[in-house]
Formats: structure tokens, sequence, C-alpha cells
């Protein structure tokens, strides 16, 4: 049996190209669907006073009521996202210490965490309690 | 004798590729441990990346898994604790549910300190759009 130009060819070219693009697809929507993390250092229970006072220190405390305290310094969200690389830039360690009222959710917790990471924090640790 | 004119690759490749797109999809799944529904924080930084290590969710309703199975808070310090001992430098991911109290997860987090782990991790994901 005798058959003319076979198509066989152009149909595997386009399942290539389907299956390469599923590919890209899958490069770009996997980081969306798995997990990643953040790394801590936790948890110590806070002291008193730090002996730490050469560095400059970068305390985060967050209130029940959704304020939160820099150093002791009641700021908003916006005021902590521009303080805080100007106080990082200046810190040796860059450590950021981050603790919360007994009624703090995680999810705030983990988004002043990922503020500070964004904002140049070295190390980040979780404090029990804050005094 | 007959010869090897036009030998057609693209079938292979076709498969290859497929090969390939399961290959990212199935690796990721068998070291990590995310089968337990948990509602994790979004968050745009990603440190922590895709490697083999000792999963503990904690979930809404106050549960918790190790590596996806269910255990008791008595029974929980003693597992770590053994885990830990083989390899202090295995990553310890805590995926805690986002609602949860954040001193529950740190009561978990001191626990798992105490055990003696050294690389913590908690789990996050990325925000939508981007």
């Amino acid at each position: 049996m005798h058959f003319g130009t076979e198509p066989q060819g152009l149909i595997l070219n386009s399942l290539v190209d389907i299956a390469l693009s599923l590919v890209i697809g899958f490069i770009v929507a996997i980081p969306l669907f798995f997990e990643s993390g953040i790394f801590v250092n936790a948890p110590g229970v806070a002291s008193g006073s730090s002996t730490e006072v050469s560095d400059i220190k970068v305390n985060i405390h967050l209130l029940n009521e959704g304020g939160i305290l820099l150093n002791e310094e009641p700021v908003s969200y916006e005021k902590l996202e521009e303080l805080l690389p100007q106080l990082l830039a200046r810190s040796l360690e860059r450590r950021v210490i981050v603790s919360t009222d007994s009624l703090v959710t995680y999810e705030r917790v983990i988004q002043i965490l990922d503020l500070a990471k964004q904002k140049g924090a070295g190390e980040l640790a979780l404090l029990r309690s804050r005094r | 004798m007959k010869r090897m004119e036009n030998v057609d690759i693209l079938p292979m490749a076709a498969v290859a590729l497929m090969v390939v797109l399961m290959m990212m999809i199935i690796a990721p799944m068998t070291m990590t441990h995310t089968n337990t529904p948990v509602d994790v924080p979004r968050a745009h930084t990603a440190e922590a990346k895709t490697e083999e290590n000792f999963t503990i969710t904690y979930t809404k309703d106050q549960r918790l898994y190790i590596n996806d199975q269910p255990v008791s808070p008595e029974s929980f310090e003693k597992i770590v604790q053994e885990a830990i001992e083989k390899d202090p430098y295995q990553l310890i991911v805590l995926r805690a549910d986002k609602e949860v109290l954040h001193k529950d997860v740190l009561e978990i987090l001191a626990k798992v300190k105490r055990a003696g782990a050294k690389r913590i991790a908690c789990a996050t994901k990325k925000p939508k759009g981007e």
C-alpha cells in the first residue's frame, strides 16, 4: 500500500511543543504550590536586659490588640517597614528578636519575620516572653 | 543491508519530557511531608527550600503530626529527641496553621530546641500572584 506524505512527524512535533509548555508551566507554578520556609532561632526566654550594649538592638514586640513595639516604642506597620532597614544597616549582628503577647496569631509573627528578612535581617530569634 | 535513515527521535523526546515532568512533581513530594492539610502563612521570603526534612505539623484544631503521622503531646518530645539524636543538623520544619496562637507554636519550638535541634524553619507559602 502506498501512502502519500506522512503527517506523523508533524503530530509529534506539536506533542513535544505541548509537553515543553507543560514543563515550563510547572516550573513557574511549582513554587506556588510547594512550601518553603524561614529559618528561625527559637525560642529563648527573654532576659530583662541585653548585655550586648555595643550593638544596635532590634526588638519587636507584637501586642494582642494589633499594635507593634519597636525597641519599646509603639510604631505602625508602615513605620516599621521604614525603620527596620535603617536599624539593621547599623547593627553588626543584624539580629531581629520577636516577642509577642499571649493572644497573637502565628500568621502575624510570620508576617513580621518575613518583613524583617526582606529588610535585611540576618538572624531571626523568637522569644517566649518579653520580660 | 537496511540503512537506518530518518530515525525519529521525537517520540523519545516526548517521553523523556514527560518523565522529567513527573520527576519534578514527585521528587519534592517524597522528600517532604506535607500531606496533612494545614493553611500555612504566606511569606515572600523563601530560605528553606525543598530538602529531606523532619516535619512537625500543628493543625488549627491543635493536633500534632510528625511526618504526617498523628502523635500525642506526651510522646512528641521523645520522638523528636530520637530523631535529633540521629542527626542534630537535620532540618526541622514546623508547619503550623496561620490561625493558631503563636504561644502554642513557641511551646512546640521550645520542645524541639530542648531536644537539640540545630536547624529549624517555619513553613510558609509564596503569596498569591507572585
